[in-house]
């Protein structure tokens, strides 16, 4: 039985709806024993939607999974490894590996057998190349060797190679070196009859891995093709959705002012001393891949992360000391791209957030706030920003993603600040919600703001931007204007692949 | 045109916009003054059981003055805890305040209201002190404010020898027993008009300003309340100095009431006073702590004890009631919630849907080209 041609995983149809939006459209998968699929696209593609159904976190709201091959005697498992690995990083790799799972009062309060269980943790682990200190903490081993745990700790308990793997996103924490380590382990899984699906936004690694590539984007299978059929063109147009050659490219049709914010050697976390200098109405955009200092940044430039700059000057007057308050006292304001976490009050009404930076206008003499002012005021702006429904006495989380960011927008932009920072400014956003929060970016810098904003979605800087700083490893590695702002171009400069050698300079977005 | 009615149907089938009927029901939902419910049920039940005495004018005259001081010890836990702190010094800061000010008085033979003055600054200077561990140090609240307790309880034991401290100014007496007469033997003493003005202006604070917006964001979100310019470390401390001062008047007035300073009676006020402002967020503004919340709470619970007394109860039923009310009201509250939370998601997701297929036909009508690909 075990010799079928049957797929391993066969999943048809897959959809998956989130309040105003369709994370998953349709989806259609098929692994075989043997093979590694790998699965690409941005963030919000459903890369990790499609992952989190398989595992159980969210429910499908249509669509199948099968397992064609599993029969009673070799049942198809599926082990999934997550971005997070979830490892308790104060234990050890044998406690890690659950080698100790005693059951019973008996076997929980015996002696432990620590010497066996080592032996048993070396010889899991060994599996996949040089074995290494099994019995020190976990986080003081090298973040490959922690990808090993978690991939020997799924497949403990296999009673047979032909099961289903999934790596999401492995390599986020690695170096070149060690990717090196994880790729030979799972293509020794895979040569012993596995079903892997890889998961990734890192296309070299995509091209170098896998046997078959599917391609998602914003919920759509777009590609499922064997990878010698791709080559690195066609999957960053695949990915991006535009054709090489007869891309959009970057505004030119802002017109700019003075010099507004003016930063000279931006320090701090990941940023190598940055210079960012944006003019009034001009909308600067910030790429790079995760990691690369991109979303530290506007936190960065409005206080609320700590950093340090060598020169520092909004609206011409020198600020040292930045901390929220009093960025938004000089005219600075913050969208952050967590906004239930950091955006606004989850539990705070429309009105309640959309006033809660600035009150002094609806303050009276009593020291009290002016309630029909700030309805007026909150109803005015529900309207003008179109947030649906139109309510500001309902509760923020009681919002669509799409209706609160338009509220944590309105919230920002009611006093017109000279500066305005964005992070991830639609992100599970709805198209409609998205298209609404774009006309509010330009009509701000249309206002004359100074806009920075950085984004994981190389469309949205290419329909925003005058200009694109791309960010890789905390330094500026590419700046794009005009004709040369394209989707591909951003893509490209941001994983490090502009030069023709890109299975080469593949690695160096790791280093 | 046809989109505008589309568009307008949706926000129509939605849009159950609060009309006065249904704002009445909810405010007098069970769910939102549940503890004026229960009043009721208990104040008919012990009416129908014992109604001579419990009925009696002195019985309510004499509750309303006895619970002030229970009331200002919850309204010192709520003010810190409106900004996300928890205060658990609070009995020891009333007993503190209850010693330092006979301790003032005897020993170093101030003025009592001098003494007083002492023991509100007293009482603003450990709340700064807490503040500052919590802030500065970054301890959580929870820990600083224990390790804060443990510390003046050994002041507290330090300055009274674990003995009463006996032999308090003249007239100090009259600060707690002293009032407003209202004719007969009856009058509104001091420490129920001072707990009224500490409630009222707590209330119009935390409910009215800008300040009191300020405190309710960096309660529920203190990272989110920072990056809207909130000021939450500052808040923080400032909250625990008011808290501590209220703590202080509250040991004052104790020590007034007992005419001495007795180190036993300040650390049981902790429980109490924590379960009346948990009961009180349960209240009116469902979820949020606060002042009207906290006080009714306060009273309920006394009435409710003071009638099981009145029926012969002994001393374990005062914890056993405030027990039960508190557990039963917070379980009632919460499971309401759970249930609303659930149709409002589902209102949220059937919404988004409707507006999402009508978005995908206006813009196929629009332009049929450009239109989604969905």
């Amino acid at each position: 039985m075990a010799a079928t041609n049957e797929p391993l995983l066969r999943i048809t149809g897959m959809v998956k709806d989130f309040p105003g939006l369709r994370a998953l459209d349709d989806v259609s998968l098929e692994v075989s024993s043997g093979e590694i699929v790998a699965v690409v696209g941005h963030n919000g593609s459903g890369k990790s939607t499609l992952v989190k159904i398989l595992a159980g976190v969210y429910t499908r709201d249509g669509g199948e999974i099968d397992y064609p091959a599993s029969t009673a005697e070799e049942e198809t498992g599926l082990h999934i490894i997550h971005q997070d690995l979830g490892l308790a990083v104060q234990l050890n790799a044998i406690e890690n590996l659950g080698i100790p799972k005693y059951k019973g009062l008996r076997a929980s309060l015996s002696l432990a057998p620590v010497k066996r269980e080592k032996a048993q943790a070396l010889e899991l682990i060994g599996r996949f190349g040089e074995p290494f200190d099994v019995t020190v903490p976990v986080g003081q081993l090298a973040p490959a060797q922690r990808s090993i745990i978690g991939i020997a700790r799924a497949l403990d308990g296999w009673q047979h190679p032909r099961n289903i793997l999934i790596l999401d996103e492995p390599t986020e924490a690695l170096h070149a070196s060690e990717v090196r380590v994880l790729f030979d382990a799972v293509k020794k899984l895979a040569a012993e009859g596995a079903g892997i699906i890889f998961i990734s936004h890192r296309l070299d690694e995509v091209l170098e891995l896998a046997d078959r590539i599917v391609v998602l984007r914003d919920g759509k299978k777009v590609a499922d093709e064997s990878r010698s059929e791709i080559d690195h063109e066609r999957l960053v147009e695949l990915v991006t959705g535009v054709e090489a050659g007869e891309a959009e490219t970057g505004r030119t049709d802002r017109t700019h002012g003075d010099v507004v914010l003016d930063v000279e050697g931006l320090w701090g976390e990941v940023l190598d001393g940055i210079d960012l200098t944006v003019r009034a109405g001009e909308v600067v955009g910030v790429a790079g891949v995760l990691g690369s200092g991109r979303e530290a940044l506007p936190a960065m430039v409005f206080g609320s992360v700590i950093s340090a700059a060598d020169e520092f000057n909004v609206s011409g007057a020198e600020y040292r000391k930045r901390t929220p308050a009093e960025s938004i006292r000089r005219g600075m304001a913050f969208v952050p791209g967590d906004r239930g976490k950091y955006g606004a009050i989850r539990d705070f009404t429309a009105r309640e957030n959309m006033t809660l930076p600035e009150m002094k206008s609806v303050t009276n003499a009593m020291f009290g706030v002016e309630v029909r002012k700030e309805k007026a005021l909150a109803q005015e702006l529900v309207a003008k920003y179109d947030v649906k429904p139109p309510r500001p006495e309902q509760v923020f989380k009681q919002f669509s993603g799409g209706n609160q960011q338009k509220i944590v927008f309105a919230k920002w932009l009611r006093n017109d600040p000279s500066v305005l920072l964005l992070e991830e400014p639609t992100q599970g956003v709805d198209i409609g919600a998205k298209q609404a929060l774009y006309d509010a970016i330009d009509a701000a810098a249309a206002r004359g703001a100074a806009v920075v904003v950085c984004s994981s979605e190389a469309k949205e800087l290419v329909r925003l931007c005058d200009r694109v700083l791309v960010l890789r490893d905390g330094r500026v590695s590419a700046e794009l204007s005009g004709e040369e702002l394209t989707e591909t171009r951003l893509v490209l400069e941001g994983y490090g692949l502009a030069d023709d050698d890109h299975v080469a300079g593949g690695s160096e977005g790791q280093q | 045109m046809k989109k505008t009615e589309a568009i307008s149907t949706v926000t129509e089938g939605t849009k159950t916009a609060p009309t006065s009927g249904s704002n009445w029901r909810r405010i007098l939902s069970f769910r939102n003054i549940s503890a004026l419910y229960i009043f009721v049920v208990i104040f008919v039940i012990f009416a129908i059981v014992t109604p001579r005495t419990f009925l009696a004018p002195g019985t309510w005259v004499l509750l309303l003055d006895e619970q002030t001081i229970t009331v200002l010890a919850a309204l010192a836990v709520l003010i810190p805890l409106n900004v996300a702190v928890f205060n658990l010094a609070i009995g020891a800061e009333v007993g503190f305040a209850v010693i330092l000010v006979a301790v003032l008085q005897v020993n170093l033979q101030l003025p009592w209201p001098l003494a007083v003055l002492f023991a509100l600054a007293a009482g603003a200077l450990v709340g700064t002190i807490s503040g500052l561990i919590i802030t500065r140090l970054k301890i959580d609240s929870f820990i600083a404010t224990l390790g804060m307790s443990s510390l003046l309880t050994a002041g507290l034991v330090l300055m009274s020898g674990q003995r009463q401290v006996l032999g308090l100014g003249e007239g100090f007496r009259d600060f707690a027993t002293g009032g407003i007469p209202l004719g007969g033997t009856f009058k509104l003493t001091w420490p129920f008009i001072i707990m009224i003005v500490v409630a009222l202006l707590l209330w119009y604070v935390m409910e009215k300003t800008p300040l009191g917006r300020r405190m309710y964001a960096a309660g529920f979100n203190p990272d989110g309340a920072r990056l809207s310019g909130v000021n939450v470390a500052r808040l923080q401390v400032g909250s625990l100095v008011v808290g501590g001062m209220v703590a202080a008047l509250a040991g004052t007035l104790l020590a007034s009431r007992i005419n001495a300073g007795d180190p036993t009676v300040g650390p049981n006020l902790l429980l109490p006073a924590l379960t009346a402002v948990f009961l009180g967020s349960t209240q009116f503004k469902g979820g949020r702590f606060n002042v009207w919340g906290t006080v009714v709470s306060v009273y309920v619970l006394a009435v409710g004890v003071k009638g099981l007394q009145l029926l012969g109860a002994t001393d374990w039923v005062e914890n056993a009631f405030n027990g039960v009310a508190l557990l039963g009201a917070v379980a009632l509250s919460r499971w309401e919630r759970t249930s609303k939370r659930a149709a409002a998601i589902k209102r949220a997701t059937t919404f988004g849907r409707k507006a999402r297929t009508e978005l995908a036909e206006q813009q196929a009508a629009d332009d049929p080209e450009r239109a989604p690909k969905a």
